[in-house]
C-alpha cells in the first residue's frame, strides 16, 4: 500500500530531514512511526501526501508512484488518501457537517450521497447531535473526530495521521485511538506518527522507529521502546 | 451539476464574509468604469457636436456677374465634378437677397438699403471630408469667376485637430482607466486568497483540485466586475438624463443617440466582467502550485 525505496529529503537551506528511507506497509497494517522530535516522522508522511517531493528515491501509494505524478494529479491522490493531524485542519467557517460534506464535494459526489453518507460517518464517530456546530464551538477531541470523520468519509484505503492525540488528554486519545482502531478493522491501511508511548504500548502494533532520518528500529507487535520481553507477545 | 451549484455558493458566501473589501473594490471599479464610460460619452458629444459643423455649407464660393448664370452654371458643374465635393449648388442674387432678408430680419433698415442686385450670386458646396477645404480652394484660385472665397468656419481646422486630441486623451484614458479595474479586481482577490491561504491549504490536503479552489475566487472577481459596471452604467445613463435637460443650444447638444447610450453600456458591463475574470485569473497566478 505505501512504499518507499531509499528517500531521502533535504530541504532548502541544506537540512536533511530523511537521509536514507526503505519501508514497506502492506493493505490493511497499522503502524505506528516513532523517534525522536526533528527525526523526520512528519516530513515521511508528507512526503506520501505530495506536500513534499522526495529529493531522492521513490515512493508508491495505493499503487501509485507519486514521485514522478504531475501535480494536476496529487488532488486525486489525496482523495485515496485520509489525513488527520495534531491541530485537526478543519475549515473554520464551515459547520461539522459541512466540513465532513467538503470532502465528497471535491470528488464532485451528487448531493444525495452527500445527504446520505455525512450523518452515517458522523454517527459513527457520535457527532450526530453537533452536526451544526462550527469547529470553534466543539472541544479538542470532538474536533479531532470530525477530523476523522472527514478523513473517513471518502472510504479511503489509506489513512495517515501525524500525532492526531498529540493535543488532546489521555482519555479523549483513548476514544480518538479506538475510533482509527475500528477504520484500521475495516481494511483501512493507517499509519500515525505519535509520542504517545501509552497508546503504542497499549495497542501492539507494528512500530517503525525513526533517528535522523533513517529506520533504526522495524517490528511487529511492539512497543514505543525497543525491548526484548515485548517482541512476539 | 450539484459541484456547480456548490461553487457558485462558495464564491457567495465569500462575498458575503468579505463585503467591506469587496464593497471598496466594487466602488473602486465602479469609479473607474464610471470615469471611462463618462470618456466615451464626453468623445460621442464632442463627435455630435461638431457633426453639425460637419453637414452643409463648407464653402461658399461668391461669384462676378460676368458671364451671367450660364457661366455660373458650367462652373458649377465643374465644381460638382471635383472628387472632394459631396453636392454643390447654385444660389442666384434672388435667392441671396431672401437669405440676407432672412439673416438680418431683425435689423430691417439695412434689409431696405440693399436690393438683390447689389448681392452677389454664389455656388455653395458640400465636402465629403471638411478638412479638404484648401484642396477646393486651391483648384478655384485665380479662376475668372470668382469674387471671394470663405470657408464657413474660420476655425475649422483648429476645431477638427481639438476633436482629435480629445479623442486620443478619451481612449488613453479608457485604457488605462479599464487596466485599472482589472489591477483593482486582481489587488482584492490576492486579498482574499491571503486572507483564505490556511484554509486552502486545507481544501488542498483534503484533495480539492486547483479548479474547485479556484472557481469560487474567479467567480468573485466577475461579480465584483459586475457590480462595479452595472454602478457605472447606471450612473452614466442618470447623469446623461440629467445633462439632456439642460436647454439645447443649435451649436451645443447634450445628449447622444440612446442606442449609443445602450450599446457602451453593454460594452461597459460586458468588460466589467471580462476584467473581473482577467484580474481574479491575474490574482490567482503564481498561486495554488500544489
Ligand atoms: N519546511 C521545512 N523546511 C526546512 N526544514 C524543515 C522543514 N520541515 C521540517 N524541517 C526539518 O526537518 C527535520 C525533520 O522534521 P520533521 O518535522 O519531519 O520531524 P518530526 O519527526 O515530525 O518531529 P516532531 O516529532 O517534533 O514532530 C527537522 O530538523 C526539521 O527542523
Ligand atoms: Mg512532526
Amino acid at each position: 500500500m505505501i512504499r518507499l525505496e531509499n528517500v531521502a529529503k533535504v530541504y532548502d537551506g541544506g537540512i536533511v530531514a530523511v537521509r536514507e528511507i526503505d519501508m514497506d506497509v502492506r493493505r490493511g497494517e497499522f503502524v505506528f512511526l516513532v523517534g525522536p522530535s526533528g527525526s523526520g516522522k512528519s516530513t515521511l508522511i508528507r512526503m506520501c501526501l505530495r506536500e513534499e517531493k522526495a529529493t531522492k528515491g521513490k515512493i508508491w501509494v495505493a499503487g501509485k508512484e507519486i514521485t514522478k505524478m504531475t501535480s494536476w494529479r496529487v488532488p486525486y491522490l489525496r482523495r485515496t488518501v485520509g489525513t488527520v493531524f495534531q491541530d485537526f485542519k478543519l475549515l473554520p467557517n464551515k459547520t461539522v457537517a459541512e466540513n465532513v460534506a467538503f470532502a465528497l464535494k471535491v470528488t464532485g459526489r451528487p448531493r444525495s450521497v452527500v445527504r446520505s453518507q455525512v450523518p452515517q460517518v458522523l454517527e459513527l464517530v457520535g457527532l450526530s447531535a453537533k452536526a451544526d456546530r462550527y469547529p470553534r464551538q466543539l472541544s479538542g477531541g470532538e474536533q479531532q473526530r470530525v477530523s476523522l470523520a472527514r478523513a473517513f468519509v471518502n472510504r479511503p484505503p489509506i489513512l495517515l495521521a501525524d500525532e492526531p492525540t498529540g493535543n488532546l488528554d489521555p482519555a479523549t486519545s483513548v476514544g480518538i485511538m479506538r475510533l482509527l482502531d475500528r477504520i484500521n478493522r475495516t481494511g483501512t491501511t493507517v499509519m500515525m506518527a505519535t509520542h504517545d508511548h501509552a497508546i503504542v504500548d497499549a495497542m501492539r502494533r507494528r512500530v517503525v522507529q525513526l533517528e535522523r532520518g533513517r529506520v533504526v528500529r522495524d517490528q511487529a507487535g511492539s512497543g514505543y521502546e525497543s525491548s526484548a520481553d515485548l517482541v512476539d507477545l | 451539476m450539484s459541484t456547480v451549484l456548490y461553487l457558485i455558493g462558495e464564491a457567495f458566501t465569500n462575498l458575503r464574509r468579505n463585503i467591506l473589501v469587496v464593497t471598496g473594490a466594487v466602488l473602486a471599479v465602479f469609479v473607474s468604469l464610471t470615469l471611462a464610460f463618462g470618456a466615451l460619452v464626453f468623445n460621442e458629444l464632442v463627435r455630435v457636436n461638431t457633426l453639425q459643423w460637419q453637414e452643409g455649407e463648407h464653402i461658399i464660393i461668391f461669384l462676378k456677374d460676368e458671364g451671367g448664370p450660364a457661366a455660373h452654371r458650367a462652373l458649377l458643374e465643374e465644381i460638382q465634378g471635383f472628387e472632394e465635393v459631396r453636392r454643390a449648388w447654385y444660389l442666384d442674387k434672388a435667392g441671396a437677397y431672401r437669405e440676407f432678408q432672412e439673416m438680418f430680419s431683425n435689423q430691417p433698415a439695412l434689409v431696405e438699403t440693399m436690393t438683390a442686385a447689389e448681392l452677389p450670386a454664389s455656388i455653395r458646396v458640400e465636402l465629403d471630408d471638411i478638412s479638404s477645404y484648401q484642396e477646393v480652394q486651391f483648384r478655384l484660385v485665380g479662376h475668372q469667376l470668382l469674387r471671394r472665397l470663405s470657408v464657413f468656419s474660420e476655425g475649422i481646422e483648429r476645431l477638427l485637430s481639438l476633436t482629435q486630441v480629445l479623442n486620443s486623451i478619451g481612449i488613453g484614458l479608457v485604457a488605462v482607466l479599464g487596466a485599472a479595474a482589472v489591477v483593482l479586481i486582481a489587488n482584492t482577490i490576492r486579498m482574499a486568497i491571503y486572507a483564505r491561504r490556511e484554509e486552502i491549504a486545507i481544501m488542498k490536503l483534503v484533495g480539492a483540485g486547483n479548479w474547485f479552489i479556484r472557481v469560487p475566487f474567479i467567480l468573485e472577481g466577475a461579480t465584483v466586475g459586475l457590480l462595479g459596471g452595472g454602478l457605472a452604467v447606471a450612473a452614466v445613463y442618470v447623469s446623461h438624463q440629467l445633462l439632456a435637460r439642460v436647454p439645447t443650444d443649435i451649436l451645443l447638444r447634450f445628449q447622444v443617440q440612446s442606442d449609443f447610450l445602450l450599446q457602451r453600456g453593454v460594452l461597459i458591463l460586458t468588460f466589467g466582467v471580462i476584467a473581473g475574470f482577467l484580474g481574479s485569473s491575474l490574482g490567482l497566478r503564481r498561486f495554488l502550485r500544489v
